[in-house]
Protein backbone atom coordinates (compact mmCIF):
# COMPACT_ATOMS: atom_id res chain seq x y z
CA UNK A 1 0.00 0.00 0.00
CA UNK A 2 2.84 2.35 0.82
CA UNK A 3 4.48 1.61 -2.53
CA UNK A 4 1.23 2.42 -4.31
CA UNK A 5 0.85 5.59 -2.25
CA UNK A 6 4.35 6.70 -3.30
CA UNK A 7 3.40 6.13 -6.93
CA UNK A 8 6.12 3.50 -7.41
CA UNK A 9 4.14 0.34 -6.95
CA UNK A 10 3.19 -1.12 -10.29
CA UNK A 11 3.84 -4.64 -8.98
CA UNK A 12 2.09 -3.86 -5.70
CA UNK A 13 -0.95 -2.69 -7.63
CA UNK A 14 -0.95 -5.88 -9.66
CA UNK A 15 -0.74 -7.94 -6.47
CA UNK A 16 -3.60 -5.99 -4.88
CA UNK A 17 -5.76 -6.57 -7.95
CA UNK A 18 -4.82 -10.27 -8.07
CA UNK A 19 -5.89 -10.72 -4.45
CA UNK A 20 -8.99 -8.57 -4.32
CA UNK A 21 -10.52 -9.09 -7.78
CA UNK A 22 -11.91 -12.62 -7.09
CA UNK A 23 -13.40 -11.48 -3.79
CA UNK A 24 -15.05 -8.42 -5.35
CA UNK A 25 -16.36 -10.54 -8.20
CA UNK A 26 -17.98 -12.97 -5.74
CA UNK A 27 -19.70 -10.03 -4.07
CA UNK A 28 -20.91 -8.94 -7.49
CA UNK A 29 -22.20 -12.37 -8.44
CA UNK A 30 -24.15 -12.56 -5.21
CA UNK A 31 -25.76 -9.15 -5.55
CA UNK A 32 -25.96 -8.61 -9.30
CA UNK A 33 -26.48 -12.23 -10.44
CA UNK A 34 -24.70 -11.46 -13.69
CA UNK A 35 -21.13 -12.28 -14.74
CA UNK A 36 -20.61 -9.23 -16.95
CA UNK A 37 -22.05 -6.86 -14.35
CA UNK A 38 -19.78 -8.52 -11.76
CA UNK A 39 -16.77 -7.94 -13.99
CA UNK A 40 -17.78 -4.30 -14.34
CA UNK A 41 -18.17 -4.02 -10.58
CA UNK A 42 -14.74 -5.57 -10.04
CA UNK A 43 -13.15 -3.10 -12.41
CA UNK A 44 -14.88 -0.11 -10.87
CA UNK A 45 -14.08 -1.09 -7.28
CA UNK A 46 -10.42 -1.76 -8.11
CA UNK A 47 -10.14 1.57 -9.89
CA UNK A 48 -11.71 3.41 -6.94
CA UNK A 49 -9.38 1.60 -4.53
CA UNK A 50 -6.26 2.36 -6.57
CA UNK A 51 -7.42 5.94 -6.94
CA UNK A 52 -7.69 6.24 -3.15
CA UNK A 53 -4.30 4.60 -2.60
CA UNK A 54 -2.52 6.72 -5.18
CA UNK A 55 -4.04 9.86 -3.71
CA UNK A 56 -2.92 8.82 -0.22
CA UNK A 57 -6.47 8.70 1.12
CA UNK A 58 -6.04 5.11 2.26
CA UNK A 59 -2.85 4.54 4.27
CA UNK A 60 -3.63 1.89 6.89
CA UNK A 61 -3.43 -1.70 5.58
CA UNK A 62 -5.96 -3.01 8.09
CA UNK A 63 -8.59 -0.70 6.62
CA UNK A 64 -8.16 -1.93 3.05
CA UNK A 65 -10.71 -4.79 3.27
CA UNK A 66 -13.32 -2.50 4.85
CA UNK A 67 -12.69 0.12 2.18
CA UNK A 68 -13.09 -2.43 -0.61
CA UNK A 69 -16.26 -3.88 0.90
CA UNK A 70 -17.73 -0.43 1.46
CA UNK A 71 -16.90 0.49 -2.13
CA UNK A 72 -18.54 -2.73 -3.34
CA UNK A 73 -21.72 -1.84 -1.48
CA UNK A 74 -21.78 1.75 -2.74
CA UNK A 75 -21.01 0.72 -6.30
CA UNK A 76 -23.77 -1.88 -6.37
CA UNK A 77 -26.19 0.74 -5.05
CA UNK A 78 -25.02 3.14 -7.74
CA UNK A 79 -25.32 0.48 -10.42
CA UNK A 80 -28.85 -0.21 -9.30
CA UNK A 81 -29.66 3.50 -9.38
CA UNK A 82 -28.24 3.66 -12.85
CA UNK A 83 -25.57 6.17 -11.88
CA UNK A 84 -22.51 5.45 -13.99
CA UNK A 85 -19.10 6.73 -13.05
CA UNK A 86 -17.67 3.95 -15.17
CA UNK A 87 -16.99 5.91 -18.33
CA UNK A 88 -15.03 8.66 -16.55
CA UNK A 89 -13.08 6.27 -14.32
CA UNK A 90 -12.21 3.92 -17.15
CA UNK A 91 -10.98 6.85 -19.19
CA UNK A 92 -8.78 7.97 -16.31
CA UNK A 93 -7.49 4.61 -15.02
CA UNK A 94 -8.64 1.83 -17.34
CA UNK A 95 -5.44 1.51 -19.37
CA UNK A 96 -3.36 1.12 -16.20
CA UNK A 97 -5.56 -1.50 -14.55
CA UNK A 98 -3.60 -4.73 -14.16
CA UNK A 99 -5.34 -7.72 -15.68
CA UNK A 100 -6.33 -10.27 -13.05
CA UNK A 101 -7.08 -13.94 -13.49
CA UNK A 102 -10.47 -14.88 -12.05
CA UNK A 103 -11.04 -18.27 -10.46
CA UNK A 104 -13.79 -20.13 -12.20
CA UNK A 105 -16.78 -21.85 -10.67
CA UNK A 106 -15.75 -25.49 -10.12
CA UNK A 107 -17.19 -28.15 -12.40
CA UNK A 108 -19.47 -30.75 -10.80
CA UNK A 109 -19.99 -34.24 -12.20
CA UNK A 110 -23.62 -33.99 -13.35
CA UNK A 111 -24.46 -37.71 -13.10
CA UNK A 112 -22.81 -38.00 -9.70
CA UNK A 113 -24.83 -35.02 -8.45
CA UNK A 114 -28.03 -36.57 -9.82
CA UNK A 115 -27.35 -39.77 -7.85
CA UNK A 116 -26.57 -37.76 -4.70
CA UNK A 117 -29.80 -35.75 -5.04
CA UNK A 118 -31.84 -38.88 -5.68
CA UNK A 119 -30.38 -40.41 -2.50
CA UNK A 120 -31.66 -37.57 -0.33
CA UNK A 121 -34.80 -38.05 1.70
CA UNK A 122 -37.93 -36.90 -0.11
CA UNK A 123 -38.38 -33.72 1.90
CA UNK A 124 -34.72 -32.81 1.61
CA UNK A 125 -34.81 -33.30 -2.17
CA UNK A 126 -37.94 -31.20 -2.53
CA UNK A 127 -36.53 -28.44 -0.33
CA UNK A 128 -33.20 -28.12 -2.17
CA UNK A 129 -34.72 -28.35 -5.64
CA UNK A 130 -37.51 -25.89 -4.87
CA UNK A 131 -35.08 -23.56 -3.17
CA UNK A 132 -32.31 -23.54 -5.76
CA UNK A 133 -34.44 -23.89 -8.88
CA UNK A 134 -37.16 -21.44 -7.98
CA UNK A 135 -35.05 -19.46 -5.53
CA UNK A 136 -38.22 -19.68 -3.46
CA UNK A 137 -38.28 -18.12 -0.04
CA UNK A 138 -38.29 -20.24 3.09
CA UNK A 139 -41.89 -19.11 3.62
CA UNK A 140 -43.03 -20.53 0.24
CA UNK A 141 -41.33 -23.85 0.84
CA UNK A 142 -42.57 -23.98 4.44
CA UNK A 143 -46.11 -23.39 3.25
CA UNK A 144 -45.87 -26.23 0.71
CA UNK A 145 -44.39 -28.65 3.23
CA UNK A 146 -46.63 -27.59 6.09
CA UNK A 147 -43.67 -26.94 8.39
CA UNK A 148 -42.08 -23.84 9.90
CA UNK A 149 -39.47 -21.70 8.11
CA UNK A 150 -36.98 -22.67 10.81
CA UNK A 151 -37.64 -26.31 10.00
CA UNK A 152 -37.09 -25.65 6.28
CA UNK A 153 -33.72 -24.09 7.14
CA UNK A 154 -32.75 -27.15 9.16
CA UNK A 155 -33.79 -29.48 6.30
CA UNK A 156 -31.94 -27.31 3.74
CA UNK A 157 -28.75 -27.20 5.82
CA UNK A 158 -28.81 -30.96 6.37
CA UNK A 159 -29.34 -31.58 2.65
CA UNK A 160 -26.48 -29.26 1.65
CA UNK A 161 -24.09 -30.99 4.04
CA UNK A 162 -25.15 -34.40 2.70
CA UNK A 163 -24.78 -33.32 -0.90
CA UNK A 164 -21.30 -31.89 -0.27
CA UNK A 165 -20.30 -35.07 1.52
CA UNK A 166 -21.69 -37.22 -1.29
CA UNK A 167 -19.88 -35.06 -3.87
CA UNK A 168 -16.63 -35.38 -1.91
CA UNK A 169 -16.21 -31.66 -1.18
CA UNK A 170 -17.21 -31.61 2.50
CA UNK A 171 -14.60 -30.07 4.77
CA UNK B 1 2.03 -26.45 1.69
CA UNK B 2 -0.21 -26.18 -1.38
CA UNK B 3 -2.03 -22.96 -2.22
CA UNK B 4 -5.28 -24.50 -1.06
CA UNK B 5 -3.76 -25.62 2.25
CA UNK B 6 -2.35 -22.13 2.79
CA UNK B 7 -5.76 -20.61 2.15
CA UNK B 8 -7.35 -23.03 4.61
CA UNK B 9 -4.67 -22.37 7.23
CA UNK B 10 -5.20 -18.62 6.87
CA UNK B 11 -8.90 -18.94 7.71
CA UNK B 12 -9.37 -18.92 11.47
CA UNK B 13 -13.15 -19.03 11.49
CA UNK B 14 -14.52 -20.81 8.41
CA UNK B 15 -18.15 -20.15 7.56
CA UNK B 16 -20.38 -23.22 7.46
CA UNK B 17 -21.15 -24.26 3.87
CA UNK B 18 -24.89 -24.22 4.59
CA UNK B 19 -24.61 -20.62 5.79
CA UNK B 20 -22.71 -19.79 2.59
CA UNK B 21 -25.64 -21.35 0.70
CA UNK B 22 -28.06 -19.15 2.66
CA UNK B 23 -25.88 -16.16 1.78
CA UNK B 24 -25.99 -17.10 -1.91
CA UNK B 25 -29.77 -17.49 -1.70
CA UNK B 26 -30.09 -14.11 0.01
CA UNK B 27 -32.00 -15.48 2.99
CA UNK B 28 -29.69 -14.35 5.79
CA UNK B 29 -30.72 -11.59 8.16
CA UNK B 30 -29.05 -8.25 7.37
CA UNK B 31 -26.59 -8.39 10.27
CA UNK B 32 -25.57 -11.97 9.52
CA UNK B 33 -25.13 -11.16 5.83
CA UNK B 34 -22.88 -8.23 6.73
CA UNK B 35 -20.75 -10.49 8.95
CA UNK B 36 -20.42 -13.07 6.16
CA UNK B 37 -19.39 -10.38 3.65
CA UNK B 38 -16.79 -8.91 5.99
CA UNK B 39 -15.28 -12.38 6.27
CA UNK B 40 -15.46 -13.16 2.54
CA UNK B 41 -13.73 -9.94 1.50
CA UNK B 42 -10.66 -11.14 3.39
CA UNK B 43 -10.82 -14.93 3.04
CA UNK B 44 -10.02 -16.83 -0.15
CA UNK B 45 -10.68 -20.21 1.49
CA UNK B 46 -14.32 -19.38 2.22
CA UNK B 47 -14.53 -17.71 -1.21
CA UNK B 48 -13.48 -21.02 -2.77
CA UNK B 49 -16.14 -22.82 -0.74
CA UNK B 50 -18.76 -20.27 -1.78
CA UNK B 51 -17.85 -21.05 -5.41
CA UNK B 52 -18.44 -24.75 -4.64
CA UNK B 53 -21.87 -23.85 -3.22
CA UNK B 54 -22.61 -21.79 -6.35
CA UNK B 55 -21.65 -24.77 -8.50
CA UNK B 56 -23.96 -26.97 -6.44
CA UNK B 57 -26.79 -24.45 -6.84
CA UNK B 58 -26.22 -24.38 -10.60
CA UNK B 59 -26.14 -28.17 -10.78
CA UNK B 60 -29.41 -28.43 -8.86
CA UNK B 61 -31.06 -25.91 -11.19
CA UNK B 62 -29.89 -27.89 -14.21
CA UNK B 63 -31.17 -31.17 -12.74
CA UNK B 64 -34.55 -29.58 -12.03
CA UNK B 65 -34.77 -28.21 -15.59
CA UNK B 66 -33.90 -31.59 -17.07
CA UNK B 67 -36.81 -33.28 -15.32
CA UNK B 68 -34.68 -36.32 -14.60
CA UNK B 69 -35.41 -36.46 -10.87
CA UNK B 70 -38.21 -38.59 -9.43
CA UNK B 71 -39.81 -36.33 -6.90
CA UNK B 72 -42.88 -34.58 -5.61
CA UNK B 73 -43.11 -30.98 -6.80
CA UNK B 74 -45.32 -27.99 -6.10
CA UNK B 75 -47.68 -26.02 -8.30
CA UNK B 76 -45.27 -23.09 -8.02
CA UNK B 77 -42.46 -25.26 -9.36
CA UNK B 78 -44.56 -26.09 -12.44
CA UNK B 79 -45.50 -22.44 -12.94
CA UNK B 80 -41.82 -21.50 -12.91
CA UNK B 81 -40.98 -24.29 -15.35
CA UNK B 82 -43.64 -23.06 -17.79
CA UNK B 83 -42.40 -19.49 -17.41
CA UNK B 84 -38.96 -20.73 -18.38
CA UNK B 85 -40.45 -22.21 -21.53
CA UNK B 86 -40.23 -25.84 -20.46
CA UNK B 87 -42.87 -28.13 -21.94
CA UNK B 88 -44.78 -29.90 -19.20
CA UNK B 89 -46.76 -33.05 -20.08
CA UNK B 90 -49.36 -33.91 -17.45
CA UNK B 91 -51.67 -36.85 -16.79
CA UNK B 92 -54.39 -36.98 -14.16
CA UNK B 93 -55.75 -40.51 -13.84
CA UNK B 94 -58.61 -40.91 -11.37
CA UNK B 95 -57.92 -42.84 -8.17
CA UNK B 96 -58.49 -46.50 -8.97
CA UNK B 97 -58.34 -45.79 -12.70
CA UNK B 98 -55.81 -45.50 -15.46
CA UNK B 99 -54.66 -43.34 -18.32
CA UNK B 100 -52.97 -43.87 -21.69
CA UNK B 101 -49.77 -41.91 -21.79
CA UNK B 102 -46.58 -41.28 -23.72
CA UNK B 103 -43.64 -38.92 -23.90
CA UNK B 104 -42.24 -37.13 -26.95
CA UNK B 105 -38.84 -35.69 -27.75
CA UNK B 106 -40.20 -32.17 -27.20
CA UNK B 107 -41.33 -32.81 -23.60
CA UNK B 108 -39.22 -31.51 -20.73
CA UNK B 109 -41.16 -32.60 -17.65
CA UNK B 110 -43.71 -35.38 -17.13
CA UNK B 111 -46.17 -34.99 -14.28
CA UNK B 112 -48.76 -37.29 -12.75
CA UNK B 113 -51.47 -35.58 -10.73
CA UNK B 114 -52.61 -38.07 -8.13
CA UNK B 115 -55.91 -37.02 -6.58
CA UNK B 116 -56.67 -38.40 -3.14
CA UNK B 117 -58.14 -37.44 0.20
CA UNK B 118 -54.96 -36.60 2.11
CA UNK B 119 -56.60 -35.06 5.16
CA UNK B 120 -55.33 -36.37 8.46
CA UNK B 121 -52.55 -38.44 6.88
CA UNK B 122 -49.43 -37.94 8.99
CA UNK B 123 -47.15 -39.81 6.61
CA UNK B 124 -47.68 -40.69 2.97
CA UNK B 125 -45.48 -42.99 0.90
CA UNK B 126 -45.47 -43.08 -2.89
CA UNK B 127 -44.99 -46.60 -4.18
CA UNK B 128 -43.98 -47.22 -7.80
CA UNK B 129 -45.01 -50.67 -9.04
CA UNK B 130 -44.81 -52.62 -12.27
CA UNK B 131 -47.87 -53.64 -14.25
CA UNK B 132 -48.47 -56.63 -11.94
CA UNK B 133 -48.48 -54.38 -8.88
CA UNK B 134 -45.09 -55.48 -7.59
CA UNK B 135 -43.32 -52.58 -5.90
CA UNK B 136 -40.14 -51.46 -7.68
CA UNK B 137 -39.36 -48.29 -5.74
CA UNK B 138 -40.78 -46.42 -2.76
CA UNK B 139 -40.51 -42.72 -1.95
CA UNK B 140 -41.15 -42.68 1.80
CA UNK B 141 -42.75 -39.78 3.66
CA UNK B 142 -43.29 -37.55 0.65
CA UNK B 143 -43.96 -33.84 1.18
CA UNK B 144 -47.62 -33.07 0.59
CA UNK B 145 -49.91 -30.13 0.97
CA UNK B 146 -52.77 -31.86 2.78
CA UNK B 147 -55.14 -29.07 1.78
CA UNK B 148 -54.46 -29.49 -1.93
CA UNK B 149 -56.16 -32.88 -2.31
CA UNK B 150 -53.57 -34.17 -4.74
CA UNK B 151 -49.91 -35.06 -5.09
CA UNK B 152 -47.94 -33.71 -8.05
CA UNK B 153 -45.44 -36.42 -8.91
CA UNK B 154 -42.65 -35.85 -11.42
CA UNK B 155 -41.45 -39.04 -13.10
CA UNK B 156 -37.94 -39.03 -14.55
CA UNK B 157 -38.23 -38.01 -18.20
CA UNK B 158 -34.86 -39.63 -18.87
CA UNK B 159 -36.33 -42.92 -17.69
CA UNK B 160 -39.55 -42.49 -19.66
CA UNK B 161 -37.81 -41.54 -22.90
CA UNK B 162 -35.85 -44.79 -22.67
CA UNK B 163 -38.76 -46.93 -21.46
CA UNK B 164 -40.50 -49.45 -23.74
CA UNK B 165 -44.28 -49.67 -23.95
CA UNK B 166 -45.26 -50.81 -20.45
CA UNK B 167 -47.60 -50.29 -17.51
CA UNK B 168 -46.69 -48.54 -14.29
CA UNK B 169 -48.89 -48.42 -11.21
CA UNK B 170 -48.40 -45.74 -8.59
CA UNK B 171 -49.90 -46.06 -5.14
CA UNK B 172 -50.28 -43.50 -2.41
CA UNK B 173 -50.36 -45.17 0.99
CA UNK B 174 -50.64 -43.91 4.53
CA UNK B 175 -50.36 -45.67 7.89
CA UNK B 176 -52.80 -46.24 10.72
CA UNK B 177 -51.99 -45.95 14.43
CA UNK B 178 -50.78 -49.56 14.55
CA UNK B 179 -48.42 -48.98 11.61
CA UNK B 180 -50.55 -50.85 9.09
CA UNK B 181 -50.65 -49.56 5.52
CA UNK B 182 -53.80 -48.00 4.15
CA UNK B 183 -54.23 -47.35 0.43
CA UNK B 184 -55.19 -43.78 -0.44
CA UNK B 185 -55.25 -44.34 -4.19
CA UNK B 186 -53.85 -46.41 -7.03
CA UNK B 187 -53.17 -44.92 -10.45
CA UNK B 188 -52.31 -46.86 -13.60
CA UNK B 189 -50.17 -45.34 -16.34
CA UNK B 190 -50.26 -47.28 -19.61
CA UNK B 191 -47.18 -45.95 -21.32
CA UNK B 192 -46.88 -46.27 -25.09
CA UNK B 193 -43.46 -45.65 -26.48
CA UNK B 194 -43.59 -43.04 -29.25
CA UNK B 195 -39.86 -42.42 -29.61
CA UNK B 196 -37.69 -44.63 -31.82
CA UNK B 197 -35.72 -47.22 -29.90
CA UNK B 198 -35.82 -50.73 -28.47
CA UNK B 199 -39.21 -52.24 -27.64
CA UNK B 200 -38.01 -53.74 -24.37
CA UNK B 201 -35.40 -53.12 -21.67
Amino acid sequence: MRQIGRGSGREAEAELCRRMAPRIRLYGLRHLRDEHASDDLTQQVLITTLEALRAGRLREPEKLASFVLGTCRMTVLNLRRGAQRKERLLEQFGADLPISVQPTIPHLDHDHLARCVQNLKERERTVVVMTFYDEQTGADVASFLGVSEANVRVIRHRAIHQLRKCMGVAE
Amino acid sequence: MSGEDTRQANCRNPIDAAVLADYWLGVLAEAEEATVEEHLIGCDWCGDRLREVMALAGGLRNLAREGSLRMVVSETFLDRAREEGLRVRQYSPPAGGGVQCTVTAEDDLVIGRLTANLRGAKRIDLSICDGQGVEQLRLPDIPVDSGAGSVIYQESITFLKAAPTSTMKIRLVTFDEAGGERLLGEYTFNHTRSLPGPGAW
